[in-house]
């Protein structure tokens, strides 16, 4: 394994780079897969059937909740990656901590969502509108649930290990994958929710 | 050590984001045409995910493979961009509906 040390450690092997490399490449593949899901949604969003309406669903409150948790835990696996960087094994532990604390109770909230949804008689067979809708954002909801088992695992290995090229990679991968749940998010928050209740 | 722990430019790419998230929410309380209130939408949604991608992802970071990978997630957005107003243009806009 030969190291270079002009580069930050996740980098430092041609493995590491490599992984990080593909790892952009399956993500050139996730944002096809969101946009067909968009696709479905955006055909179907005026299709009820005799179901409920965006504008009579939707809840500016939680979603509220939603964007600021994604958000803020968007910066902190931002500042986790940056203090791996400068070699604190605690503060990177830390904020990926908070990171995922976050994503838990994005999850809790969403959940919580999905059964007011279907309390008010709204469920995935009700209609196209709300089929498309639970399967995008189930779909995120799901890339979220298991960023937080994948970010749990990568945790025992930082403080098992402590910072190694091999888990400055794994940290580094997967704060790309976080950041990336944050951008289709941010789409779900806008063209779902946000022009939904205009 | 905390000046340290929180770089300037983190600190600033997350009030970005969450000012912009606020400010698209003058399409729900505000009084604008649903045209511009899709612009604001979409002007708000777009500039976030480039904060994302630039400040938080580091996408201009790997020196070796750099242009691949600019490549491969434009070439991306491309499919999305073409499979999104591909469908709305023939199912929604009038061409068959």
């Amino acid at each position: 394994m030969k190291i270079d040390a002009s580069k930050p450690l996740e980098y430092s092997t041609e493995e590491n780079s490599n992984k990080i490399f593909g790892f952009w490449v399956f993500l050139g593949a996730e944002i096809p897969l969101f946009a067909t899901l968009f696709t479905v949604y955006f055909v179907m969003v005026n299709r009820f059937a005799s179901g409920p309406s965006g504008s009579e669903l939707f809840e500016i409150g939680p979603v509220l909740m939603e964007t600021f948790l994604l958000l803020s835990s968007s910066f902190t696996i931002g500042l986790a990656v940056h203090a791996m960087r400068l070699g604190y094994k605690k503060a990177t532990m830390v904020f990926m901590a908070i990171t995922l604390l976050m994503g838990l109770a994005f999850v809790g909230i969403e959940i919580d969502e999905f059964f007011t949804y279907v309390h008010e008689g709204a469920t995935l067979q009700t209609s196209g509108f709300l089929s498309s809708l639970f399967v995008l954002l189930g779909t995120h909801g799901l890339h979220v649930s298991f960023g937080f088992l994948w970010g749990v695992g990568i945790m025992i290995q930082l403080w098992r290990r402590g910072i190694t090229p091999a888990t400055a990679n794994k940290t580094f991968i997967f704060s790309l994958f976080w950041h990336f749940l944050d951008v289709v998010w941010i789409f779900i928050f806008s063209f779902v929710y946000l022009k939904g209740l205009m | 050590m905390m000046k340290q722990l929180f770089p300037i430019r983190h600190v600033m790419g997350y009030l970005a984001s969450l000012v912009l998230s606020a400010a698209a929410l003058i399409v729900i309380y505000g009084d604008l045409s649903s045209s511009a209130n899709m612009v604001v939408l979409l002007v708000t949604a777009l500039i976030q995910a480039s904060l994302q991608l630039f400040v938080f992802m580091h996408i201009g970071e790997s020196a070796d493979s750099k242009k691949e990978l600019y490549l491969n997630i434009a070439y991306a957005m491309f499919v999305a961009l073409v499979t999104i107003f591909g469908t709305l243009f023939i199912f929604v806009w009038g061409w068959y509906a």
